[in-house]
């Protein structure tokens, strides 16, 4: 339980580090990081199948993000990305004491934790699961990639065109 | 029994109206022949549903509300007076109205009130009644703002005053109507206690302010010098105060069993009396002959007050006979005084004198009926006074004190305004006065061989008209007719007469002038600053509560204002500093709005934990 | 037989993408079109016959379970509806044969994740049909390509995968204590589960999705933005009926069908519906852009819907789905005439507007009718849905809330007569002199909706009678 906490703790990090970090590139590479921890997170939760679907996807995915990304962007002047994070910086202070505020709001609820969950159902044969009792949810997702396929074929075929 | 013929007296003179309306101005002949034919088939009419007995009822407006008309004795007789009185007001106005504008109206607005009148008089239903009644609140309105752009200030104050009382009466109409659980009038009988009195006094209002007593009088003699003449003769010398005393009488006899025990009727009586003595003292020193009539109009109505007021027979029975006395003299005396204004040119009393000699007819309708006014035997008003003081000395000397004052006042002021306009040294330029047009003298002459004919004839009034009206429950074996049972008021009334004739002489003798005559008493220490406030207006209800309407509306005008402002203000401002506010918030930031999501996650989720 | 609404429009856009595609395009507006109004007939019908059906051959391949109540078919009707008008303006404003191919793609796309939102039973295929309505949503509103719609679309897209993340997490922790995603199986848990904690834990996460999804205050902020960026033709659907689907339709299917609609979710629902009623009508009343203040309006429209829906009872209920489609109408019919606007004058700033309705009288009229509809004026349809809403409100004890409806009523008639004060009333101004009412394409669908609002208020009596059946029954 103890390692998978820890993955967790690091994927969170790795996630935080992709969206704080000043370079496009490292940020890049933090996605891809992410991507592979929540892959091992997965494969030791037993869900080899979803591992599998998550680093496929991702890979695909991270290279559409970025190339659309880039191709819309321009590069920020070193002042400018600092200003930007004074501002941040100056506009979320007080998330961190939010976060503690929280916590402490949480602990004196005096929430109690579920103690015995119902143990998850044996893995069924994904063939027989994707087909037989998610076909809608199958065919849904077959949608939503040709509208990610129609969205870059719109939005930025055309733009590269112009 | 339901009778399509008592739609008659209602519907032929109102079409008549609207019909009179239609016609071209050009026509001046066509309008007044199509007037005077149809007061004359109205006075038909009612001749011939005189002495019968008629139900009319139809169903109206819904909530089990009748249609219903009731002929019988009373009304039948009130509304033959009305036709009467149409018919002669209507002769007379051919001539009178001949070079005035808004003739057409006139007519109209004429025969609308004898419409009404005669609707209100049958109606037997209390809705049915206000209908009619506020009918003729137009009626009075119009006809009075048709006479010149000042007369509608005046027609404005009279439709004021007659519109407020007129709202007592629908107050007191509803109530009485949940009290007796119906509104038809002759199946109401209700005890004179708490609400029953309130009842009934409300609904008084409604009556004796139409009737034109105290103090809902002050628009008449304002209408006396504004609105033409004939309306003066028709309306609150007659139709008014055969409406006003008629509905009292319903109320005090039928509907409410006023007794002489009961506090309401010393309120009758005592309203009765002041009206008689304020009314009378003013009238003493008007200069203008319309005007000092139109006092007397008021005044008179005490008497008719004071005697249905003191529930005693021989009060009732004066206090209706005074009605239609009252309505021929006082319209007779009108009739004279539109003669003269007719011929010549004016009722300043200062400006006229010495025209008895050029109007003699007129002169002598005038004697007869001033000598019928002031209660002098053998004519008629003496008889009814008579009724009245004896009914009042039944009940207390003090009324009868009032009334008899009243008389001695009425006497004086008759005495000097005969005096001062007929009599004396004649003016140079009153010298080429004719006397009035023969349409004009018919009327005068009618009504006062009428108020001779009810004076030395009492019996025929008397017993045909008056006494089946009280009924002999309340007659209690009684019978007026004749000569007064009380000898010993008939020789007081003879020597307050005398006194007033006394006075008179004396003093103009003394000042000079006839004119002049009643000035000792105008200018009399304590009352002639009285006499400076009411010339000034000051007791005007009216004015009074002008006044008071005038300060209540400057504060309501504030409120208004403020709450003008909560809605244009404040709520306005509020709104916009508010949209303000939250467009300030929406800066397009998407981390700004992530986060509103958030806490509205954490706020969303921690409320549904905690109270689940 | 309700399969045939997502198949045929899923195989529409591959048979569009097949070769022949210069066919293709001359012929997908008309195949849209009909197709739209095929759902329209499809779905009247089978409210007038419900037990029939036919052609289920597809079930024999397909393992799809559909189903329509009543309240699927209002929504299902007013789908197709408010795409058929998106289609005629976006045609109206660009006439180009190939982005109109392009829209008529995206729109077929969303027309089959909006279908499938209002008639799965099962809470994972809602999510997958949430995706795809959604992601077809970032693609139409950054249409054009311009900056200003770019950045909307990115607002959009980051709150929308919140909303999907939350919705996905709550799906998780209900699958855990449920172990299985269909919606009776759910509901039985919800019901039944000793595991209040995390049963509270999953509504409020999921209930969140559905109120950024439906725009709710505070989970607006994405909102305004998207409406007044997004092309009008765009802003026609999403304020008309996509966020309508999306987060009104699934918050009233999951709270009624699935979750326990108790008093303190009655309480949330209420306070929150008061809130962005009351904020959104105040915010609309100080913008000076016509379609951001029409965004505003959408805020508070959808306070209404929540309210009614809070109000707990059937009356309530059927007062937020009457309202859910009397908005759409006149939501649309006033984004249909902000579009004429934009694009005979060029502007939607309305400082710079004023007088139009001399020049632009159909326009002028129409706009009139839908702001009146929308203030809840009678007889307009928008009047019979407030009604209900706030009798409703009333009935259930809730007067204070009733009052605040009330009172909404009264800043939705201010701001949206300031609207047509500013630009359509008053003196012509000196550089309008010139402008012309827009075309028959634009105008047509604006007096279809126009006929609707009248129409529905005035047949009021009928349309009770459909109200009053049972709404989520089978």
């Amino acid at each position: 339980m103890s390692v998978n906490i820890a993955i967790l703790l690091s994927l969170l990090a790795a996630s935080l580090w992709t969206v704080l970090t000043r370079s496009l590139l490292r940020s890049a590479i933090g996605l891809a990081l992410t991507s592979a921890i929540l892959t091992i997170l997965m494969i030791r939760l037993d869900s080899s199948l979803a591992a599998v679907f998550e680093l496929s996807v991702c890979t695909g995915l991270i290279s559409v993000l970025f190339i659309s990304t880039i191709s819309l962007t321009h590069p920020l002047t070193r002042k400018e990305i600092l200003a930007h994070m004074r501002e941040r910086r100056a506009r979320f202070w007080f998330l961190p004491f939010l976060l503690i505020a929280l916590g402490v709001i949480l602990s004196l609820l005096k929430i109690k934790p579920p103690i015995d969950l119902p143990a998850p159902e044996a893995v069924k044969e994904a063939r027989n699961v994707l087909w037989s009792l998610r076909q809608v949810d199958v065919m849904g997702q077959i949608i939503v990639l040709l509208t990610g396929v129609f969205g870059v074929v719109i939005l930025f075929k055309e733009r590269v065109k112009k | 029994m339901t009778d399509m013929t008592l739609l008659l007296p209602i519907l032929l003179p109102f079409f008549a109206g609207v019909l009179v309306l239609l016609v071209p101005r050009r026509f001046r002949a066509i309008t007044e022949g199509l007037a005077l034919t149809a007061v004359l088939l109205q006075l038909a009419l009612t001749a011939g549903l005189f002495k019968k007995e008629l139900v009319f009822s139809l169903p109206w407006l819904g909530w089990g509300l009748e249609f219903s008309l009731r002929l019988y004795h009373f009304s039948a007789f009130i509304i033959l007076a009305v036709a009467g009185f149409g018919f002669l007001i209507a002769l007379y106005s051919t001539v009178f109205m001949r070079q005035r504008p808004c003739l057409k109206q006139f007519y109209a607005y004429l025969l609308l009130n004898v419409s009404f009148t005669s609707g209100a008089v049958l109606a037997d239903n209390l809705v049915v009644m206000l209908f009619f009644w506020e009918g003729l609140l137009l009626a009075l309105f119009g006809m009075i703002a048709i006479a010149s752009k000042a007369a509608f200030k005046t027609a404005t104050k009279a439709f004021v005053i007659v519109g407020i009382t007129d709202l007592c009466l629908m107050l007191g109409v509803a109530l009485t109507g949940s009290l007796a659980g119906t509104l038809e009038m002759s199946r109401i009988h209700l005890s004179l206690d708490g609400w029953g009195s309130l009842g009934f006094i409300l609904l008084m209002i409604g009556a004796i302010s139409k009737a034109g007593a105290m103090p809902f009088h002050s628009w008449i003699p304002d209408a006396a010098v504004d609105a033409p003449l004939p309306f003066m003769a028709l309306v609150p010398a007659a139709l008014e105060k055969l409406l006003g005393i008629y509905l009292l009488a319903r109320i005090s006899l039928d509907m409410f069993a006023l007794g002489a025990d009961s506090p309401v009727s010393i309120l009758l009586m005592a309203v009765g009396a002041v009206t008689i003595l304020f009314a009378v003292m003013m009238a003493l020193i008007q200069k203008d002959y319309k005007r000092l009539l139109s006092y007397h109009a008021v005044s008179q109505v005490g008497y008719m007050i004071l005697g249905i007021g003191t529930a005693v027979p021989a009060g009732i029975v004066g206090g209706l006979f005074h009605m239609i006395n009252h309505a021929l003299y006082k319209s007779c005396l009108f009739l004279t005084g539109g003669a003269v204004e007719k011929q010549a040119g004016t009722t300043e009393l200062a400006a006229l004198g010495g025209i008895g000699s050029r109007m003699p007819v007129t002169f002598a309708c005038f004697i007869v009926s001033a000598v019928a006014i002031s209660g002098v035997p053998p004519l008629n008003g003496f008889f009814s006074k008579e009724l009245v003081y004896d009914g009042a000395l039944q009940r207390g000397w003090v009324f009868y004190g009032a009334a008899a004052l009243g008389s001695f006042f009425t006497a004086l002021s008759f005495l000097k305004l005969g005096h001062a306009a007929f009599l004396g040294k004649i003016e140079e330029k009153n010298k080429q006065v004719k006397e009035a047009p023969f349409s004009m003298l018919l009327p005068m002459l009618g009504i006062a061989f009428l108020c001779i004919l009810f004076g030395v004839y009492n019996h025929l009034p008397l017993r045909a008209l008056i006494q089946p009206i009280v009924g002999p429950y309340r007659l209690q074996g009684h019978d007026f007719a004749g000569l007064p049972e009380n000898t010993l008021l008939v020789v007081i009334t003879l020597i307050v007469l005398a006194a007033a004739l006394a006075s008179h002489l004396w003093a103009a003798k003394k000042k000079g002038s006839a004119l002049k005559a009643t000035d000792h008493i105008h200018y009399a220490p304590v009352l002639s600053g009285i006499y400076a406030k009411a010339e000034k207006r000051f007791f005007d209800p009216y004015d009074i509560g002008l006044k008071v309407a005038g300060y209540v509306a400057g504060a309501v005008f504030w409120c208004d204002r403020a709450i003008d402002w909560l809605y244009d203000g404040f709520t306005v401002n509020l709104a916009a500093a508010l949209s303000h506010r939250i467009r300030r918030w929406h800066t397009g930031n998407y981390s700004t709005y992530l986060s509103w999501s958030l806490i509205g996650l954490i706020v969303v989720t921690i409320f549904l934990i905690c109270s689940r | 037989m309700y399969a045939y609404l997502i198949l045929i429009p899923f195989f529409s856009v591959i048979i569009l993408n097949l070769p022949f595609r210069t066919t293709m395009k001359k012929a997908a507006f008309w195949a849209c079109l009909v197709l739209l109004l095929a759902q329209m007939c499809l779905v009247v019908f089978s409210a007038i016959f419900p037990g029939c059906s036919f052609f289920d051959i597809f079930k024999t391949l397909f393992k799809l379970d559909f189903t329509a109540d009543n309240l699927s078919r209002v929504l299902l009707f007013s789908i197709a509806l408010i795409l058929c008008v998106t289609l005629l303006v976006q045609k109206s404003i660009l006439g180009d044969k190939e982005r109109i191919f392009n829209f008529v793609n995206m729109l077929l796309i969303i027309l089959v994740g909006m279908n499938g939102i209002v008639m799965v039973r099962d809470i994972f295929s809602l999510y997958v049909f949430l995706e795809i309505t959604a992601v077809s949503s970032f693609i139409l509103i950054g249409f054009n390509q311009d900056l200003d719609a770019f950045e909307a679309a990115f607002k959009y897209i980051i709150l929308s995968v919140i909303a999907t993340a939350l919705m996905l997490s709550s799906i998780a922790i209900i699958l855990l204590l449920a172990g299985d995603t269909s919606f009776s199986a759910i509901a039985s848990t919800v019901r039944l589960s000793p595991h209040r904690l995390l049963i509270s834990l999953a509504v409020g996460i999921f209930l969140c999705a559905c109120f950024i999804k439906a725009g709710l205050m505070p989970f607006h902020g994405w909102l305004p933005d998207v409406y007044s960026a997004a092309p009008t033709s765009v802003s026609v659907l999403l304020a008309g009926i996509a966020t309508k689907t999306v987060g009104v339709y699934t918050l009233i299917r999951i709270v009624n069908s699935v979750f326990v609609l108790d008093r303190s979710l009655q309480h949330l629902l209420l306070a929150l519906g008061a809130v962005s009623m009351i904020a959104g009508a105040l915010a609309a009343l100080g913008q000076r852009d016509l379609k951001r203040m029409l965004a505003y309006s959408s805020i508070s429209q959808v306070g209404y819907i929540v309210l009614g829906l809070g109000a707990a009872t059937p009356l309530g209920l059927a007062g937020a789905i009457f309202h859910v489609f009397n908005h759409a109408v006149f939501k649309s019919l006033l984004f249909v005439d902000s579009a004429a606007v934009e694009l005979e004058t060029g502007t939607v700033q309305m400082d710079k507007l004023s007088g139009l309705a001399k020049r632009m009288p159909v326009t002028g009229f129409t706009s009139v009718l839908a702001s009146l509809s929308c203030a809840g004026i009678p007889p307009l349809a928008g009047f019979w849905s407030k009604l209900i809403i706030v009798i409703a409100l009333w009935a259930s004890g809730h007067y204070a809330y009733a009052m605040l409806a009330v009172l909404a009523s009264l800043l939705t008639l201010a701001y949206l007569l300031t609207m047509q004060r500013k630009i359509f009333f008053g003196k012509l101004g000196q550089d309008m002199a010139e402008i012309e009412e827009a075309g028959p394409v634009l105008m047509l669908p604006a007096l279809i909706l126009a006929v609707i609002t009248v129409g529905v208020g005035l047949l009021f009596p009928f349309v009770s009678i459909l109200l009053k059946g049972n709404l989520l029954g089978g």
